[in-house]
């Protein structure tokens, strides 16, 4: 699969290459497509900010993330894999432009409810759990990186919840209109199998079935991206019971 | 980007704190509990998705379950038959059905903090704890979270109440006489089962305790004992083991029988009762196991209430979270809140292990029956047990044939669905 968007890394000496190494392979291209949308994401609300110091907040999220990419490909050469990565593969192009729906409609809050909320709750989550599975510094990369993103989400939820106080209904309102296109996507690619055809990110076949050879499942990592997506939105005071309605009819 | 999120986060705190005052009128109890079989947790998810979805297969909610937080499910409003209306919340910690056993216990331990911190951050005034959620903690309270204005309640005066009204009725029926009874509690030394002990010990002719602390199971035996009751224990009931005067069993069948273990599920085989004992699994989850050969034995699923002023769940859970056969039933111990919070007592009644009296028990039943909180009617794996009495019997019949009249309905056989 072709890269779309280059990493600028420096060259690092291969060692031999293990059995599981097209797993990880295929994990971290689904990381680094993930970061470098991020990054785009972030460089997209810029555009919207009015605040100079704002602006520059959101450029530098959107450097941080590439810097994500970058050490997430320095793994891969490590374990002398080449990952690729593709914004444009049919989930992830499905969460950009949800994302840049909100720009168009120059929607702060939508925005970070989508990029902060939704997707890093499924960053972070799954991050942490490849963090406590995946050899050496491999390893050590995505619980670190899982770390410096749960900061990014702390950083958001004081201005969502601000906003959620002035208006409770019309801010779960939209949380939920949000979570309708964002979180079905998401839950689709976590499906425990991939229903509709190829996620245009994996190098070869899908990789869910050989998750098991590392000690993870795609149940496992659903799980956790859902249960930190309900966390966070408890921490914005959505009501619980409320929440585990739009959860539980996600497709499966 | 407008505001600075210091200037926000400013707003935030003030009108939170009116949003918390807002709420805390509004949710007078909280109910936690957990569901008993992967049958249960299914249809509540099944709920939770609507009709208009297909219900997900077993293989998800298996996988899906383990990973809920635990949170509230629906709100419960209940009617008292004085006219009181109280409402609450049924919060469910998501404890999977299949991590029951004493290796979870931390994790599960969490998933109940977890839970009490949702009814204390809900404003509840009184917060109920169904099942394993009270088991976990019932023997020390400062597990749970900083507790602001809330208390917390296990249920089990109430959950002993029902227990002891219903195997003195499920003695009427048959004709039994109690006095007579040789009562065998397996459970013994929990909170629920030394609750039964006490009340019931004056009642019957010798008492049998069964549970896996010898140390526990003789300062209850010396306790009944203190006030001339025939006591003997056992740490196993299939071994039978030697504790006391060279005995190597009981010595003696039990003829009435309460199942109140702690068990993560219906595994209990009983070993050696009388023929037609009476058998009350009052475990939650259940007890016995779907193998356990009692013939003749009359069983009952005990513990269980009927609220008679009005039970409304919304979402509709009706038939889901009080799965029973008869309308508004509720476990004892969940029962205990509501009568609480209906009664304007927001107490901790029932809390710590070994501190239920006869005496407890009659205060509580009385608050229940006072807002319409009754013993629910008896039934089992197989249905309803008090219509059989009432077909097969003419109710000029004297109490004693009763028991005659159940075993000509062919209800003898050994109850194997639970």
């Amino acid at each position: 699969m072709e890269s779309l968007i280059g990493l600028n890394c420096s060259t690092i000496e291969c060692t031999s290459l293990s059995p599981t190494a097209p797993i990880w392979q295929d994990v971290l291209a689904q990381a680094i497509t993930g970061e470098l949308l991020a990054a785009m994401n972030y460089t997209s609300l810029s555009e919207i900010c009015d605040d100079p110091e704002e602006i520059a907040d959101a450029l530098e999220h959107a450097a941080i993330e590439r810097g994500h990419a970058a050490r997430f490909a320095t793994e891969g050469r490590k374990i002398g894999v080449d990952v690729s990565n593709n914004v444009d593969a049919k989930h992830w192009k499905r969460l950009r432009e949800a994302f840049l729906r909100c720009v168009t409609e120059r929607d702060f809050i939508g925005c970070l409810i989508v990029q902060e909320i939704m997707l890093e709750s499924f960053a972070v989550a799954s991050y942490a759990r490849v963090g406590k599975v995946a050899p050496g510094s491999l390893g050590k990369t995505f619980a670190s990186i899982a770390a410096e993103e749960e900061e990014h989400v702390d950083h958001a939820m004081a201005i969502l919840r601000a906003e959620r106080a002035l208006d409770a209904q019309r801010f779960d309102d939209k949380v939920y209109r949000l979570h309708l296109d964002v979180m079905t996507t998401l839950a689709t690619m976590l499906a425990k199998e991939c229903k509709d055809g190829h996620c245009e990110v994996c190098a070869g076949n899908c990789v869910k079935p050989s998750l098991r050879e590392v000690s993870l499942s795609a149940a496992e990592l659903r799980g956790a991206s859902l249960q930190q997506y309900l966390k966070t939105l408890d921490m914005l005071g959505i009501p619980g019971e409320v929440t585990l309605v739009w959860v539980t009819q996600l497709p499966v | 980007m407008g505001d600075s999120v210091a200037s926000l986060a400013r707003r935030e705190r003030t009108i939170q704190g009116q949003t918390f005052r807002g709420q805390t009128s509004e949710v007078d109890f909280a109910l936690i509990g957990h569901q008993e079989s992967w049958r249960a947790a299914s249809d509540v998810l099944s709920v939770l998705r609507g009709p208009e979805r297909t219900p997900l297969p077993d293989d998800e909610i298996k996988d899906i379950l383990p990973w809920i937080p635990p949170r509230a499910v629906c709100h419960v409003e209940v009617g008292s038959i004085v006219g009181a209306k109280v409402r609450g919340l049924y919060i469910d910690s998501f404890i999977p059905p299949n991590r029951l056993e004493a290796g979870y216990v931390h994790e599960n331990i969490a998933r109940v903090r977890a839970a009490a911190a949702c009814a204390i951050q809900a404003g509840a005034k009184i917060v109920s704890l169904g099942g394993f959620s009270s088991i976990l903690i019932e023997g020390d309270f400062d597990q749970l979270p900083e507790r602001h204005d809330t208390v917390f309640t296990t249920g089990n005066t109430l959950t002993v109440g029902y227990i002891v009204e219903g195997i003195k009725k499920m003695c009427a029926l048959e004709g039994r006489d109690l006095r007579r009874s040789t009562l065998l509690i397996v459970g013994a030394t929990g909170d629920v089962g030394s609750g039964c002990a006490r009340c019931l010990a004056p009642l019957v002719k010798r008492v049998l305790l069964s549970a896996r602390n010898v140390e526990r199971l003789r300062r209850l035996a010396a306790e009944l004992q203190a006030d001339r009751v025939q006591v003997e224990i056992a740490t196993d009931l299939q071994e039978n083991d030697l504790l006391e005067d060279n005995r190597q069993r009981f010595s003696s069948e039990a003829d009435v029988v309460i199942c109140a273990a702690s068990l993560a599920s219906p595994s209990l085989l009983l070993g050696r009762i009388a023929p037609e004992a009476i058998v009350c699994d009052a475990g939650y989850p259940k007890n016995l196991s779907p193998n356990a050969e009692m013939p003749g034995a009359k069983i009952f699923f005990g513990g269980l209430g009927q609220i008679t002023g009005g039970l409304r769940f919304t979402p509709d859970f009706h038939g889901i979270l009080n799965r029973h056969p008869f309308p508004d039933v509720v476990h004892g111990c969940l029962l205990e809140g509501m009568a609480l919070a209906l009664e304007g007592r927001f107490e901790p009644f029932s809390q710590g292990r070994g501190f239920i009296t006869p005496q407890r028990v009659e205060e509580m039943e009385t608050i229940a029956a006072r807002h319409g909180i009754y013993l629910a009617p008896l039934y089992n794996g197989d249905g309803p047990v008090e219509d059989c009495y009432a077909r097969c019997v003419a109710p000029s019949l004297p109490l004693r044939s009763l028991g005659q009249g159940l075993r000509s309905c062919g209800t003898d056989t050994p109850v194997r669905r639970f």
